[in-house]
C-alpha cells in the first residue's frame, strides 16, 4: 500500500495554481433525456478537452476566461456555446441526433476523433443500433455474437456460449450489466445471449489496457450498460421474432426527474406447439424469458439515483417433474453526486445471482434433485476527481462477498434419501483502485494506477490435503482440515499496476501504449468444447491459486479521408497467464467433493496482431477487422508438458461488417466471417479392449491437428414501414419489416471431427469399424424474419 | 432421462446439426502391445488376449501377439498359467478344473506377460460384488412422439463401506449389450465417488441401464423388451483403477454427436494399468482387472410381469 503516497504527488502540484474556474454537467440525448456516454468536450482555442463519464457528467477546469466549447458525440449535431468561465459553471446540454433518416448507422464525423485522442486503447464500442441493424442468426440481434465480429475476439464454433479474447478462455471474461456481473450470458445453451438489445443503450468491450477501476477477470472486460428510459415522452417498442417476442416500454414519471424502462422478452415457440404437442399439456415446459428494468431518479442538481435489474431463465421441462433450468438475476442500486463542481462520486450497490437447478425421477421413491448458485454482493464506492483539463484522479473501493453453492443435492433410490450436497464456500474481494490521468504536454498524455485486490475464504469449511502424484493423474485426498465459522482459510493479495500512454503526431493520428497485470480469483470449471449451464465457478483457495496475466499493447491510431470517414487501427499485444486452471483426463467435475484433486495449473501465453477499419460515413458503412494470433497453453500432464494450442486458437481471423442504405425505406447489411479451422486432437491408432474400439494417439499430443477453415456470410434486409398515411399525415407509429438469412451459401463448416466406432453392436470376434464424423452445427442456410413497432 | 425428453429437445431446434462421415489423413505411428486382461470368477475358462494398436482406420481384426507367456499370481500364493490357444492367435486361456476358480476377494493379483522380449506386469485387487435380488420390468407410457417401451430394472444393494466399484453388463436374448452407450458403471450405488451413494439400493439409472434403446429404420425407438425376450444381468467388480479407466473410456468413445457434441470434453488417451518392467522399454496399454461376479436373469413372459402396469 506504500505505492498509494507516489498518487498524492500530482495532486499537490495541481493545487498551486492560478486562478481558475470549472464548466460541468451532464450531456444528455435531446429527444429522450438518455445520458450520452463519451461525448467530447473540446475547447478548440486551447486544445483542452475532456469526455462525458458513464453517466454523461463531464468537469473541465480553465484558466478564467471566455471561451468556445464544442459538445459532440457520434451521431449527434455539434452544439457548440461560448461560455463566460469567470466562475464555475454548470451547463448540462443536450444534442440532437444528426439525422432522422439515417441516424443508427451514418455517423457523423466532425467531432475530434475519439479513437485518436482518447488514452484508451484496445476498446471496441457498439451502440445499440449498430447492434440492431447487424444480421443475426435467426433475426435475433444478440450483444454478444455482434461483438464476435470485432478484432481479437474468438469463439470455439457456432452455437458456442461466450467468447474468446486476446487468447483468454471463455471464463476470463468479466460481463457486467450496469456494473453487475453476469456469470451466464446465455440462453439455450449459447445460441442467444441473456441482453435484450431493445432495453441497452451501449457496450464496450476492453481487451486490453484495462483502466484500474476493472478487474476481477484477467481477459476483458465487457461493460453492458441499459438504457435509463426516455425522460420525455412515453414510447413502446417491440417485435416478434423467430425465437422472441419483445416489448419494452420507456417514459416519464416524474416530468423532468423521474424515468424509467421496462423490458420483457420471451421465447414463444412453447405457446405455438401447445395444440400439437401433448406433453407440453400435460406439464412440459420449453421457454426461455428475461426481463429488464431500469429507474432513475433526479434528486436535485447533484444527485441523481438510479435502479436497475435483470431476472432471466431458460426452463427446459420433459414433464412435471424432470428437467432443468437455469437463470441470472442482478439489481444495481447506484448514487451519483457531484461534489462542488469537480469531484464526481458514485456508489454502488450491487446484487447478482447464478443458479441452476435440475431434477430427475418421476416419483418419489427415485428422484435426484441438485441446485447449485453463485452469489455476489458488492459494494463499489468510486471518486473521480476533474482537477484541471491536464489532471483526473479517480479512485476507489470494490467490495465482493460471494457465496458458492455447488450443489444442494438429494438423491433418493428405492425410497432411501442421500443427502449429496456440497459445502457452502464464503468469500471476500476487496480491490482498492487509484488511478492519474494527466495530458502531459499538447502531445503525450499518459494513466497510470494501481489496483490492490485481496481475496480472503472464509469458514466454515472443510480444506483437503492432496497426495503429489504424476501429473495428469487424479490427485488423492490425505487428510483434511475443518475450519469454524469465519476463520480465515485462505488469503491472497495482488498489486495490479496499469499504464497507459499515448503520442499524438497530430489530430488524426497517434501511437498508444499500454501495460496491465489483472488478478482473477474465480474460476470457471469447464472441459467441454463449449462451456454449458451447469458448469460451476469455484473460487481460489488453499488448492486452487489465483489466475494472473499480464498484458503488453501498442498500436497506432489514424483517421483517413477529408472527412475523417475513415478509421484504421493496429494493434499488437503479447499476454501470458500463470496458474491457468486445466483438467485431468476423465476429470470429475460435478458435485465432487474432491474436485480440486482433478484440477491441473498451467501456463499460458496468447499474442497477435489486430487490424481494424471502419467507414463512418456514406451510404456504405461498416467495418473490416483481421486478427493474426496464437493462443498456447502449457500444462504439466497434458501434450506431455509442451506448449499446445488452445481449443479457441485461431491463426487468421477476418471478419467484415457492412450497412448499404439502398433508399428512404430498405437498407441493407452483411456480415462476413473467415476462421481458420480451430485445433483439435485426431487418433493415430485403435485398439480394442472387451469389445469396445478406443482411439489412441500415439504421441500423447493435445490439439495436434486443425480442422477445415470456417466461412460463412449472412445477409439481412430491412424494410420501414411508412411514414405517411395515405391522406398525408405524418404516422405517429413507425414500424420495420427485417428480412435475414445466416449462411447464404449453406456451408457445412465443421464445429468439430470425432472419431467413434460404428453404431452396431460388435459381433464377437467380428473386427470393429472405426468412424470419423465432421460435425456442422449450423449446416445450411437459415431464413429469418422478424417485425418490429415503435409508438 | 426419458426418450420422450429428447424428442422434444431435438424437435425444439428446428434447424438440425450436420454430420458428414470423413476420412482425414491421419499420422502414422508405430504399433504398440495391448493387453486386454479381463478375467472373472465364474467357473468357466477365462481369457487374456494381446494384440498391437492398428491404424485408425484399418477395419480389421487387431494384429495378434504370439508367443507371449502369460500368468496371473495371487498373494494367497494361487498361480493361474495362461496358454496360447491353437485355434485364436493372441488369445491365452486359462482352463479350470471342475470346481475351480480365478480369484478370491481382498486377493491382491499380479499379471505378468513374457512379449516381444520384454517383460510386462499389472496388478489388481479383486473387489466383491452383492447378490442381484431381483429383476422386475415396468413401463414408460408412450404418447405422440413414442410408443409404450418396456424396461427392465434390477435389484441389488451396494455393501455398507464406501469404495466398491462395478461393471454392470446385460445379455438381453443372449446377446451381450456391448456399444459404448451401454457401459454401466457405478461406484458404489451411484455414479462416481463424489456422489456418496453408499450402502443402499444402485440408484435408477443405474438399475435400469439394462435397457438397450435401439431404434427401427424410420428411427422410432423400439421396446427394449417386448413379451418373449430375456434379459441376463452380472455385476463384476472393479478396482477403483479400472472404474477410472472404464470412465475414460464412456468419455471418449461414447460420443453424444449432433449439438452434445459443443459440450464433448477433448480426445486424449485412456489411461493403462500394465507396466513394462524396463522403465526405458516400449510404452504397453491395456488393462487388467479380476472380477467377482454375481448373476441373475428373467425371461419376460407376458405384460403380467410389468410391476407399474396398472
Amino acid at each position: 500500500m506504500r505505492y498509494i503516497f507516489l498518487f498524492f504527488l500530482p495532486w499537490a502540484i495541481v493545487h498551486a495554481q492560478p486562478e481558475r474556474a470549472t464548466l460541468s454537467g451532464y450531456v444528455r440525448d435531446a429527444s429522450n433525456g438518455e445520458a450520452l456516454i463519451g461525448a467530447t468536450v473540446f475547447v478548440p482555442a486551447s486544445g483542452a478537452g475532456t469526455v462525458a463519464n458513464a453517466y454523461g457528467f463531464y468537469s473541465l477546469t480553465l484558466a478564467r476566461g471566455i471561451y468556445q466549447v464544442r459538445f459532440s458525440f457520434v451521431g449527434y449535431t455539434d452544439v457548440v456555446c461560448e461560455v463566460d468561465l469567470s466562475r464555475n459553471t454548470r451547463l448540462d446540454i443536450e444534442l440532437t441526433a444528426s439525422s432522422t433518416q439515417l441516424d443508427e448507422v451514418v455517423i457523423s464525423s466532425k467531432e475530434e476523433e475519439a479513437a485518436i485522442r482518447s488514452i484508451q486503447m484496445s476498446v471496441n464500442r457498439l451502440n445499440a443500433a449498430t447492434i440492431a441493424r447487424m444480421p443475426a442468426f435467426l433475426g435475433e440481434a444478440d450483444i454478444i455474437k455482434s461483438i464476435q465480429q470485432l478484432p481479437g475476439v474468438s469463439t470455439v464454433g457456432e452455437g458456442a456460449s461466450g467468447y474468446n479474447v486476446r487468447g483468454g478462455s471463455v471464463g476470463q471474461n468479466l460481463i457486467v450489466l450496469d456494473e453487475a456481473a453476469v456469470y451466464n450470458p446465455s440462453h439455450l445453451l449459447g445460441f442467444f445471449s441473456v441482453f435484450n438489445p431493445d432495453a441497452i443503450k451501449d457496450v464496450q468491450l476492453y481487451k486490453g489496457g484495462i483502466p484500474a477501476r476493472y478487474g476481477g477477470r484477467l481477459a476483458s472486460i465487457l461493460d453492458v450498460r441499459m438504457k435509463e428510459g426516455n425522460s420525455k415522452q412515453f414510447e413502446a417498442n417491440g417485435g416478434i421474432g423467430t425465437i422472441f417476442s419483445r416489448l419494452t416500454v420507456e417514459g416519464p414519471l416524474v416530468p423532468g426527474k423521474a424515468s424509467f424502462i421496462l423490458a420483457a422478452r420471451r421465447s414463444y415457440i412453447d405457446v405455438l406447439a401447445r395444440p400439437f404437442v401433448d406433453v407440453l399439456r400435460d406439464g412440459a415446459r420449453l421457454n426461455f424469458y428475461d426481463l429488464t428494468a431500469k429507474l432513475n431518479y433526479r434528486l436535485n442538481e447533484h444527485n441523481n439515483l438510479f435502479l436497475s435489474g435483470y431476472a432471466g431463465r431458460d426452463i427446459f421441462f420433459f414433464d412435471r417433474q424432470q428437467g432443468f433450468s437455469w437463470g441470472n438475476a442482478t439489481g444495481t442500486l447506484r448514487w451519483n453526486s457531484i461534489i462542488g463542481n469537480r469531484l464526481f462520486s458514485n456508489v454502488s450497490l450491487i446484487f447478482s445471482k447464478y443458479d441452476y437447478a435440475l431434477q430427475f425421477g418421476e416419483d418419489e421413491r427415485d428422484n435426484f434433485k441438485w441446485n447449485s448458485s453463485v452469489t455476489d454482493f458488492t459494494v463499489k464506492p468510486s471518486l473521480s476527481y476533474f482537477i484541471n483539463s491536464q489532471n483526473e484522479i479517480s479512485a476507489g473501493v470494490e467490495a465482493h462477498y460471494y457465496q458458492f453453492d455447488p450443489a444442494r443435492a438429494t438423491g433418493t433410490t428405492n425410497g432411501e434419501t442421500v443427502n449429496i450436497s456440497l459445502d457452502r464456500k464464503y468469500n471476500l474481494e476487496t480491490s482498492f483502485y487509484v488511478s492519474h490521468q494527466l495530458q502531459v504536454s499538447r502531445h503525450t498524455s499518459a494513466e497510470y494506477g494501481l489496483r490492490y485486490s485481496i481475496f480472503q475464504g472464509f469458514g466454515p469449511g472443510r480444506v483437503y490435503q492432496y497426495n503429489d502424484t504424476i501429473p495428469g493423474i487424479r490427485r488423492q485426498p490425505v487428510s483434511f482440515t475443518d475450519y469454524a465459522k469465519g476463520v480465515e482459510l485462505v488469503r491472497y493479495a495482488t498489486p495490479e499496476p496499469r499504464i497507459s500512454l499515448k503520442y499524438e503526431f497530430n489530430p488524426r493520428s497517434s501511437v498508444k501504449a499500454s501495460f496491465m497485470r489483472m488478478a482473477q480469483y474465480l474460476h470457471l470449471i469447464s472441459n467441454t468444447a463449449a462451456s454449458n449451464p451447469l458448469d460451476v465457478w469455484a473460487p481460489s483457495s488453499q488448492n486452487i491459486k489465483p489466475q494472473l496475466g499480464t498484458q503488453v499493447a501498442m498500436g497506432y491510431f489514424r483517421t483517413l479521408g477529408q472527412e475523417k470517414s475513415y478509421e484504421l487501427s493496429a494493434e499488437v499485444y503479447y499476454r501470458s497467464t500463470r496458474n491457468q486452471v486445466d483438467y485431468i483426463d476423465g476429470a470429475d467435475l460435478l458435485i465432487n467433493e474432491y474436485l480440486e484433486g482433478d484440477l491441473l495449473s498451467g501456463r499460458g501465453r496468447a499474442y497477435g496482431m489486430e487490424l481494424y477499419m471502419q467507414k463512418k460515413t456514406g451510404r456504405l458503412t461498416g467495418w473490416v477487422s483481421y486478427t493474426l494470433a496464437r493462443t498456447e497453453l502449457k500444462v504439466n500432464g497434458i501434450n506431455n508438458g509442451s506448449w499446445y494450442p488452445t481449443r479457441f486458437d485461431q491463426t487468421h481471423n477476418f471478419k467484415a461488417t457492412a450497412f448499404y442504405q439502398i433508399n428512404n425505406r430498405w437498407s441493407a447489411s452483411a456480415n462476413f466471417t473467415f476462421l481458420s479451422g480451430t485445433p483439435t486432437t485426431f487418433p493415430t491408432s485403435r485398439y480394442v479392449i472387451q469389445d469396445i474400439l478406443i482411439p489412441h494417439n500415439a504421441a500423447n499430443t493435445r490439439n495436434n491437428v486443425r480442422i477445415p477453415p470456417f466461412h460463412r456470410l449472412d445477409v439481412s434486409f430491412r424494410l420501414e414501414g411508412r411514414s405517411q398515411r395515405k391522406n398525408g399525415k405524418t404516422r405517429k407509429n413507425t414500424d420495420y419489416w427485417v428480412f435475414g438469412v445466416y449462411n447464404l451459401y449453406a456451408r457445412k463448416n465443421p464445429f468439430s471431427v470425432y472419431f467413434s466406432q460404428a453404431d452396431d453392436r460388435a459381433a464377437s470376434g467380428a473386427p470393429l469399424q472405426s468412424r470419423a464424423t465432421q460435425l456442422s452445427i449450423i449446416g445450411t442456410l437459415v431464413p429469418s424474419v422478424s417485425y418490429n413497432f415503435h409508438f | 432421462m426419458r426418450i420422450s425428453a429428447l424428442v422434444i429437445l431435438t424437435g425444439l431446434l428446428v434447424i438440425t446439426a450436420c454430420e458428414t462421415v470423413v476420412f482425414p489423413t491421419l499420422p502414422e505411428a508405430e504399433p504398440q502391445l495391448v493387453v486386454d486382461a479381463w478375467v472373472n470368477n465364474k467357473e468357466e475358462p477365462q481369457f487374456i488376449k494381446l494384440s498391437f494398436t492398428q491404424p485408425y482406420f484399418q477395419n480389421t481384426l487387431p494384429p495378434p501377439v504370439s508367443g507371449a507367456t502369460v500368468t496371473i499370481s495371487g498373494s494367497d500364493g494361487s498361480l493361474y498359467l495362461f496358454a496360447e490357444s491353437d485355434t485364436l492367435a493372441g488369445t491365452y486361456v486359462w482352463v479350470p478344473a471342475p470346481g475351480e476358480r480365478l480369484g478370491t476377494t481382498g486377493v491382491l493379483y499380479t499379471l505378468t506377460v513374457a512379449a516381444l522380449g520384454e517383460i510386462f506386469t499389472a496388478t489388481t485387487r479383486m473387489g466383491r460384488v452383492p447378490t442381484i435380488d431381483s429383476i422386475t420390468f415396468r413401463v414408460e407410457e408412450g404418447n405422440q412422439f413414442i410408443d409404450d417401451l418396456y424396461l427392465a430394472e434390477f435389484w441389488a444393494i451396494d455393501p455398507p463401506e464406501p469404495g466398491d466399484t462395478y461393471w454392470i453388463k446385460t445379455w438381453k436374448n443372449g446377446t451381450l449389450l456391448n456399444k459404448p452407450s451401454e457401459i454401466n458403471l457405478a461406484y458404489d450405488a451411484g455414479f462416481s465417488r463424489g456422489s456418496n451413494f453408499n450402502g443402499v439400493n444402485f440408484i435408477a439409472p443405474i438399475r435400469r441401464g439394462i435397457n438397450p434403446f435401439d431404434q427401427d429404420e424410420q428411427g422410432r425407438f423400439l421396446s427394449p423388451y417386448i413379451p418373449g425376450d430375456s434379459v441376463y444381468v452380472e455385476l463384476h467388480s472393479l478396482s477403483e483403477a479400472s472404474f477410472d479407466f472404464l470412465t475414460q473410456v464412456v468419455l471418449q468413445t461414447d460420443r453424444p454427436g449432433g449439438f452434445g457434441e459443443l459440450f464433448a470434453i477433448p480426445l486424449s488417451n485412456v489411461s493403462s494399468n500394465i507396466q513394462n518392467t524396463n522403465p526405458n522399454g516400449t510404452k504397453p496399454l491395456g488393462f487388467f482387472n479380476v472380477a467377482a461376479v454375481s448373476g441373475r436373469g428373467r425371461k419376460f413372459a407376458s405384460l403380467d410381469d410389468v410391476s407399474n402396469l396398472n
